[in-house]
């Protein structure tokens, strides 16, 4: 081969390569100087307070947190696939049925925590000890009164009422948030209720399903919508925004507390093949404390594990009472919830 | 093919470069089908009705987009390459604009500004339009690129033959930028095989959902490879159907030279039209994104301005290290294509490109699975991703531009005695240094842009834009995402400017 030739096609493979080092062995550098204090967490949150939170953490011990933010489902399957090779410490995730799924994957370390225990109650965390809650959401029915009268509505089951009829907006099938509830329902009512219930409510059905809570929410307060179900977070989240339009589409929008409201967790655990394990309980009691639980918890207008907490907007809602169901079982009915919900025909 | 070879020319090297660039892009995929289909508990190997929802949802969209995109980007290249109305020139810049505005910004940002005024934006028809919106840039790029450069010299014959402006497109113009439009398509067309946030936004099933859904949600790999393995079929149909088209439309010529032939000059509503054709898709494109954020500035986020910087650099330097790399290896792809004989290495550069036809979060699966034992870093892993999922970018409009440079041109070279890579360096790149220039940026927009590979392979606290964007956005908080998106936007900009030279040629 002639000189040039050559150079050519090194140059070719070479620039791939040599990326290739360059990228490696500044990964090799940066896990060299990892010193031991450290604690690596997958999140499926994504709010810039949790970052005050582990930087207080850090501050009072010393253990520097590094922070994978991703959607709860992918964080899931990439600590599947990385296995035992997996630098991750402590998953936090949220909703019940996610947590199921991480704990069959086995993904959890088992722990024995005292503060733990104390601090979160026990139909929020698991009994095996691999997840514990750090912040409630509850999931009422929102009605808007100049289309439905709320007085209608004392249980999710009168959702399926004939009067409700094309007043009803529901979010997808897809919804983790939605087959929660379904579940919820199955576990305190049994198969043949819950099936029947989930016929009249894709009956009374109006719209096309929704993708997210926000523009469900919207429709309710702007009156294409009568009543709706969705997480308390995202009508605060509207109530307390700077957009005086939002707030004025949300101030029609009224809260009706089903009797029991059906409630779902964000929750952390250490991983299954954590490198420090000491350290990521030690997160995960912070976390959970009292006093850092509000905090996690007010960063997206959440109820702390127990009360109501101090936020005006959620105080505003009122009182619940929240279903006693364990979240660990939500996650195991999550399957048959969506079965039953497919057979319904809820898209 | 050529059948002349000079002596001593080593195509081997060539080969095994080939084959090694071919297997990075295809290992991916073929762990991914193994770990699917032999490294899990059997599941049913059925469609069912929700995947028969997704293949119809797909199809749909599409037939949809590759039409509506074909139209405008072919008018969009047509107008502002061969005809004279105001503004042209700026038009002409303009239609790069939609390139820079991810689908999924744009149908997140008209869902939720109409969802403000009472109005439910879903379903099919608005998926088309958005993701024509956003896609067309693909065919107007490569069409009017060919319009501009190629048959120039058949155009003017025609002319002077006093053949009409209509008569003159669709008799030499189209056909001679056929392969270029179809590879538009193709382009396009991939993208909305794997479009996932625009499309679950709007509520319309799609594979790349469904995928998605049966892997992670269901825990079900082998439905999840049996719907890629669907996927992959449609984008081997279109990749197959532009090559084809190709074929059957093989016209060489070299021209490049600039011509003093004027454009056709429009006058009067013609002008008029031509304006507004040309203007309509990059103002809407700007305007849903820009009037949301205008509507809701008091919800931008003022605490999350310290983290910009460090998004936006991580961005970028992704962004460019990925271009980069993904352009060599086309490039070496391309060359492979016209120089090697072998049919086997033809194909195996043929399939290399299908990794574009993989969802991105599928793609970083397979990856994942393979970094772990080669112990690669994930940045590496990273490039690796961006490299394989968007080869078929920068692939495509080389291969196009290849096809317009007549073998004769090599012949010559190499009856002189030149080797390939003489002929490479002395014709080739001069020629193609358009097409390459064009295909970096594509990348560069595009891996700006890219979520699902840089959301499951980026390593701890290495956040970028379009994951900051897609965070925000997927909590339904709006306002925090728009400073992030705006950023994307504007390197998407810049990025469309860095463009302009090369289509400012005449």
């Amino acid at each position: 081969m002639d000189r040039p030739s050559l150079l050519r096609c090194t140059l070719a493979l070479g620039g791939v390569v040599l990326t290739s080092a360059a990228a490696g062995s500044v990964n090799l550098v940066m896990a060299q100087s990892r010193p031991p204090q450290e604690v690596n967490v997958y999140s499926g949150r994504h709010y810039n307070t949790d970052k005050a939170l582990y930087a207080e953490f850090t501050r009072r011990t010393g253990i520097k947190v590094n922070l994978l933010e991703g959607k709860d489902d992918e964080l899931i399957q990439r600590l599947r696939s990385e296995g035992s090779r997996s630098r991750a410490d402590l998953l936090v995730l949220v909703d019940a049925a996610r947590l199921y799924r991480a704990q069959q994957a086995n993904l959890f370390r088992p722990i024995r925590s005292s503060e733990l225990n104390k601090d979160v109650p026990a139909n929020l965390r698991d009994p095996g000890g691999r997840w514990y809650a750090l912040t409630r959401r509850a999931r009422p029915v929102m009605v808007n009164p100049a289309q439905v009268n709320a007085a209608l509505i004392r249980t999710y089951n009168d959702l399926s009422r004939p009067e409700l009829k094309g007043k009803l907006c529901l979010r997808n099938r897809a919804s983790v948030y939605n087959q929660s509830l379904v579940a919820d329902e199955l576990v305190r009512r049994g198969a043949r209720a819950t099936a029947q219930w989930l016929r009249g409510v894709v009956a009374n059905n109006g719209q096309p399903f929704y993708s997210s809570d926000t523009t469900m929410v919207r429709a309710v307060g702007q009156g294409q919508c009568g009543v709706t179900i969705a997480n308390q977070y995202y009508l605060a989240r509207l109530l307390s925004g700077e957009n005086a339009a939002d707030r004025q589409i949300a101030q029609k929008v009224r809260v009706v507390w089903p009797n029991p409201t059906h409630i779902n967790i964000t929750a952390g655990g250490v991983t299954r093949n954590a490198s420090n394990p000491a350290a990521a309980q030690r997160l995960l009691e912070f976390l959970a404390s009292p006093s850092s639980g509000e905090g996690y918890a007010a960063a997206n207008n959440e109820y702390p594990l127990r009360g109501w907490g101090n936020n005006p907007t959620l105080r505003r809602f009122g009182a619940f009472k929240a279903s006693q169901v364990s979240m660990e079982q939500l996650g195991r009915r999550n399957r048959e919830a969506v079965q039953l919900m497919t057979q319904a025909g809820w898209q | 093919m050529l059948s002349a070879w000079p002596k001593g020319d080593r195509r081997l090297v060539l080969v095994v470069a080939v084959v090694a660039v071919s297997l990075l892009a295809l290992l991916p995929l073929l762990t991914l089908l193994w770990e699917a289909l032999i490294g899990s508990e059997a599941a049913a190997m059925e469609l069912g009705v929700d995947g028969a929802d997704q293949v119809r949802g797909t199809l749909a969209l599409v037939a949809g987009e590759g039409l509506a995109g074909a139209i405008l980007g072919t008018a969009t290249g047509w107008l502002t390459a061969e005809c004279s109305f105001p503004g042209r020139r700026l038009l002409r810049i303009a239609q790069l604009l939609p390139m820079a505005i991810p689908a999924y910004l744009l149908a997140a940002s008209l869902i939720d500004w109409a969802s403000y005024r009472g109005l439910r934006i879903h379903g099919l028809g608005w998926a088309i339009a958005l993701l024509s919106l956003a896609n067309y840039g693909y065919v107007f790029l490569l069409s009017t690129e060919s319009f501009a450069v190629s048959g120039r010299r058949l155009m003017e014959a025609s002319r002077s033959l006093g053949v009409g402006p209509w008569r003159c497109f669709f008799r030499v113009a189209l056909p001679i930028a056929l392969p270029a439009i179809g590879a538009g398509v193709a382009l396009s067309a991939m993208e909305v095989v794997n479009e996932l946030g625009a499309v679950r936004l709007l509520g319309v099933p799609s594979l790349s959902a469904g995928i998605l859904d049966r892997w992670q949600v269901d825990g079900d790999p082998k439905g999840a490879a049996l719907l890629s393995l669907v996927a992959l079929a449609i984008v081997g149909v279109l990749i197959a159907g532009e090559r084809q088209l190709r074929r059957r439309s093989r016209r060489w010529n070299l021209s490049g030279a600039p011509s003093d032939q004027p454009l056709w000059q429009l006058q009067g509503w013609r002008a008029a039209l031509a304006v507004v054709v040309c203007a309509l898709p990059p103002a809407v494109a700007l305007l849903i994104p820009l009037v949301w954020m205008a509507d809701g500035w008091q919800n931008l986020n003022v605490q999350a301005w310290s983290e910009l910087l460090p998004l936006a650099m991580r961005s970028l330097s992704l962004a460019l290290a990925a271009a980069g790399v993904t352009v060599m290896a086309a490039l070496l792809l391309a060359i492979v294509r016209r120089w090697s004989p072998q049919l086997g290495v033809r194909q195996l550069s043929f399939v290399a490109g299908l990794g574009y036809a993989v969802p991105g979060s599928v793609l970083a699966l397979g990856l994942i699975v393979l970094g772990g034992p080669l112990a690669l870093s994930p940045l590496l892993l990273l490039l690796w991703g961006y490299g394989d999922r968007f080869m078929a970018v920068s692939k495509q409009g080389l291969d196009a531009a290849f096809e317009r440079i007549p073998p004769s041109v090599d012949e010559a070279a190499i009856s002189l005695g030149s080797a390939w890579s003489d002929v490479l360096r002395r014709v080739h790149l001069p020629l193609l240094r358009g097409p390459l220039l064009v295909g970096a940026l594509m990348v560069f927009v595009d891996v700006v842009k890219e979520l699902p590979l840089t959301l499951a392979l980026r390593p701890f606290d290495f956040d970028t834009l379009a994951v900051r964007v897609f965070q925000y956005a997927s909590d339904e908080r709006v306002g925090a995402a728009m400073a992030p998106a705006l950023l994307i936007m504007l390197f998407g900009l810049i990025a469309a400017a860095a463009l302009v030279p090369a289509l400012d040629r005449r």
